[in-house]
């Protein structure tokens, strides 16, 4: 057929080209497709999406589908019967009744932009405050009604937490958010501390973990009749509601944290001491500790650095941008001459008490000893560090990490719930079981642990 | 033409081949090994490139995509893993279920010909309690001149049907922990039913008596509803007009006794006096309550007293409403309905008017220029389905939490970026003396100085 198209003798040079020509050509080829394997050829794509489309296609066809895709579609269904089935309010288009798979992001918005910081200038947490001692002193002089002890051995404490002001990823973070604040509101108002719940970031730069550094203080400087300021991370529960800190233990000190003296300057381990839950003084030395604790902090280059610094110096410590942990380790090590004198690393009982250790033994410590002792046989504190509830992914199974936190939690609310003559069924049930009977004389019933009018709560007397 | 003859001689040679095999294939070994040989060469020579090119290709391909099956499957299957343990648990954990029912024994069934009582009689609490002040005068009832408050909230102990939910309680309590800081009230959260026939919104009425047998010290018990938002930082209720009210609800008399409306008082924000009055009241109040038949039969008899009530079972709302229109000379002289300002105070008409209320209006008064409470009744946003547009809510909720967080912040220097926005801008510079503006901008201030 081409040979009559063409002429036989053009046909016949034609194909004599060819066979000459036919390596040169095959090389052609080869080099286009080692190029495209490796440079990618834009809109046509690389071999690797080739083969991953074939494969889509395959499954696709083959119905081999993951069982999240089928969540997905299950869930649309609902959506759209939701849709036709909304009688009242708003008519017409897409106005749904049913909160399923609503996007929270479609409301949030910003109505300034960023502030973009000046990237010569060095970070500062604010301007360099030297008096704060003699201005606070006059300041609670000159405002009785705002004592900052509220009992002879009784500091005023201000318990700080927070989280972030957006929806969690993970479906039941808040929930355990709520659950986490709602324990440290129960030991807060048997023990007369008052809470701050923070949901704002301060400081775009200090972001992340670093975030509370601006926050305490900008706390510290505006409540002058707090004595102690608590910092404790949403994922800490109480465990021991009984448990008062012995605050005369710490009349020299101005900063408390859990942790080993030997771990932090022997050591220099990057877990010697653990800043999800600690006790600052308001003082003028805590103003000077977060101005040295922050330079590590901004976030970007600043902060990736030091994270190198910190792996390089401290023991253990895996590679990752500097975390304020790492940094109170470093900056306690190096310069233990300034600071050291007036940092207390307690641990005769559990300021912070790592999950890990605690939460298969509670069923033994009920068996065993009773709320009031704060250390190992019955912690004051139970910190799941590394389950971030929150995000997506933590360090550990999810399974363990929420199952554990719900026997914790039950484990605190149990003490509660007995001052009212309640328990929960079991250390992981919802449920509550009534323990002591209702009477007709509830004032003459006295709670065991003596928590509904514990001691350190009585007001002081007045003389009048 | 030349080329023509040229193909023709390759063509004769080559046709000889055959015969030169054939005629080997006569005598039978010789010619088999030749030709063989050969043979091979020549397929060889003429698929060598062919060959060669399937290699490379074969090593190219390799190199790019990957030996394909083994690789990435293997993280796919991994992740799939993941994703579905991940929505086994999250089930699990919405679910109501319990690992340590199955042990546990039936309870018997509530007998319907009893009256439900939420505990022993008690008569005589006026008296008991004073006694207990008398003898603990380390607890007084009265602190700084203010009665002490107890606010009582609460939501269920399972997680809501969906994530939001969680989220807006979460900010609910934020809120209220904020205006109770400020002003000195305790905060209980409670997240468990202490009666299983009173579950749902009955579940504040045993709670309220058991906090108020508990804690003599209290004066005041609040029970707040999880969707109703402090949006008045600094107004505080007046407690001194109350000196002879025992109960204080939101609600207008007209729609209250002439109408018997079933939305003439709200329950979703109200105080109980610490008295013994206020154990009757429970009392009265919860017969309806307890779940099953009781409720349903008295949610007709509610739905056929008052007007604009749709038909469900009873809820405390109407049961209290009905309770007070039908004994009204009982109850009546010692509840106080209040509406000069919003102790609960119905979303819908408030929350598109914040813009204006930050132009003409100040925090402190409470009111309809600048409400105390904002109440979102019907949005639900714990459960699947609201009684309004979520878009609508979840926005309003956002407004209101903003509206109120700027009060709170304002103290430090910040505000919301805008009412919808989560994040906070500087509206005061940072200064050495920082101690300058708390008379200012304290709101705790505020009420210390304007004490005489």
């Amino acid at each position: 057929m081409m040979e009559r198209c063409l002429g036989a003798y053009r046909w016949r040079r034609m194909q004599r080209a060819f066979r000459q020509f036919k390596v040169t050509i095959i090389c052609l080829l080869l080099t286009i497709v080692v190029l495209r394997g490796t440079i990618g050829a834009g809109k046509f794509g690389t071999p690797e999406q080739d083969y991953l489309e074939i494969r889509d296609h395959l499954i696709h066809t083959s119905r081999k589908r993951a069982e999240p895709h089928r969540v997905l579609e299950e869930v649309q269904p609902q959506q759209t019967m939701a849709s036709d089935s909304s009688s009242s309010g708003g008519g017409g288009s897409a106005t749904t009744n049913s909160y399923t798979e609503f996007d929270i992001n479609t409301i949030l918005k910003d109505e300034e932009p960023d502030d973009k910081p000046d990237p010569n200038k060095p970070y500062s947490l604010g301007p360099k405050i030297s008096d704060w001692d003699e201005q606070r002193a006059t300041w609670l002089k000159e405002n009785p009604q705002f004592p900052n002890f509220i009992g002879p051995n009784k500091p005023r404490v201000l318990l700080v937490t927070g989280s972030s002001p957006k929806p969690c990823e993970n479906p039941v973070g808040d929930h355990y958010l709520l659950k986490s604040i709602k324990n440290k509101i129960d030991y807060c108002r048997l023990h007369g501390v008052e809470v701050f719940y923070n949901m704002a970031l301060l400081d775009a730069e200090m972001a992340g973990f670093w975030a509370k550094l601006p926050l305490i203080r900008k706390l510290l400087l505006s409540h002058p009749e707090i004595e102690f300021l608590w910092w404790m991370d949403s994922d800490a529960m109480f465990t021991d509601m009984a448990f008062e800190v012995p605050w005369e233990r710490y009349r020299d000190s101005n900063f408390v944290m859990h942790g080993w003296n030997e771990m932090v300057y022997d050591e220099k381990n990057w877990i010697g001491l653990n800043t999800g839950s600690f006790l600052l003084r308001n003082c003028q030395w805590s103003l000077d500790i977060l101005d040295s604790w922050a330079p590590m902090g901004p976030k970007g280059k600043v902060r990736e650095e030091a994270g190198k610094i910190l792996t390089r110096e401290l023991k253990n410590r895996p590679v990752f941008e500097a975390d304020d942990q790492s940094a109170m380790v470093y900056l306690l090590a190096t310069q233990r001459d300034k600071w050291g004198d007036k940092v207390y690393l307690e641990n005769a009982y559990y300021l912070h008490g790592y999950w890990g250790i605690l939460v298969d033994r509670y069923e033994e410590m009920i068996e065993n000893y009773h709320p009031g002792l704060g250390d190992h046989r019955w912690p004051l504190v139970t910190h799941f560090v590394g389950c971030k509830p929150c995000g997506k992914f933590g360090d550990y199974p999810v399974e363990r990490c929420l199952k554990q936190m719900d026997r914790a939690f039950n484990f605190g609310d149990n003490q509660i719930l007995q001052m009212y003559g309640f328990t929960h069924k079991s250390l992981a049930s919802r449920r509550v079981k009534r323990v002591r009977n209702e009477t007709s004389n509830p004032l003459e019933v006295k709670d065991e642990l003596g928590l509904l009018h514990p001691a350190f709560k009585a007001v002081k007397v007045s003389s009048s | 033409m030349g080329l023509g003859s040229f193909t023709r001689q390759k063509r004769n040679t080559s046709s000889q081949l055959p015969t030169v095999a054939a005629n080997g294939g006569g005598r039978y070994s010789a010619g088999r090994v030749v030709p063989r040989g050969r043979q091979i060469q020549k397929t060889f020579n003429n698929i060598k490139i062919t060959v060669l090119c399937g290699f490379v290709t074969i090593l190219v391909l390799r190199g790019t995509i990957g030996v394909g099956n083994l690789g990435s499957s293997e993280a796919d299957a991994v992740n799939q893993n993941i994703i579905e343990e991940t929505n086994r648990i999250l089930a699990e954990i919405r679910s109501d279920s319990d690992p340590a029912d199955p042990n546990e024994p039936q309870e018997p069934d509530l007998n319907p010909n009893v009256t439900y009582t939420l505990g022993p009689r008690i008569e005589d609490w006026d008296t008991s309690r004073k006694k207990w002040l008398e003898s603990n005068s380390e607890f007084p009832n009265y602190v700084n001149g203010k009665p002490r408050i107890l606010l009582l909230t609460g939501s269920p102990p399972n997680p809501c049907d969906n994530p939001i939910g969680d989220h807006y309680l979460l900010k609910a309590l934020k809120n209220k922990i904020d205006y109770c800081r400020i002003h000195g009230i305790e905060i209980v959260y409670n997240m468990a039913h202490l009666d299983k026939e009173l579950a749902g919104y009955w579940a504040k009425l045993p709670m309220i008596r058991r906090l108020m047998l508990s804690h003599p010290e209290v004066e005041w018990i609040w029970w707040m509803d999880s969707d109703a938002l402090f949006t008045d930082m600094v107004f505080e209720i007046p407690l001194s007009k109350y000196g002879n009210h025992n109960m204080v609800i939101h609600g207008y008399p007209d729609l209250l006794f002439d109408q018997k409306s079933w939305i003439a008082l709200n329950t979703g924000s109200f105080l109980f006096r610490n008295c013994q009055w206020s154990l009757d009241l429970l009392g009265a109040w919860a017969p309806m309550g307890p779940k099953g038949p009781i409720r349903d039969e008295a949610g007709k008899i509610l739905t056929a007293n008052l007007k604009g009530r749709p038909a469900f079972e009873a809820d405390d709302q109407s049961a209290l409403i009905y309770l007070l229109i039908s004994r009204k000379n009982e109850w009546m002289d010692k509840v106080f309905v209040e509406n000069s300002y919003y102790l609960h105070g119905y979303w819908a008409g408030l929350v598109d008017r914040y813009e204006e209320m930050l132009e003409k209006y100040h925090p402190g008064l409470g009111d309809e220029r600048w409400p105390f409470v904002t109440h979102f009744v019907g949005c639900k946003p714990c459960g699947s389905y609201g009684d309004y547009p979520v878009e609508r809510c979840l926005r309003s909720m956002e407004r209101a939490f903003n509206f109120a967080d700027n009060q709170v912040l304002n103290l430090y220097g910040f505000s919301h970026r805008g009412l919808l926005s989560p994040k906070i801008r500087r509206i005061r510079n940072e200064t050495i003396t920082p101690l300058q503006y708390l008379d200012q901008f304290d709101i705790r201030h505020h009420k210390a100085s304007s004490k005489p």
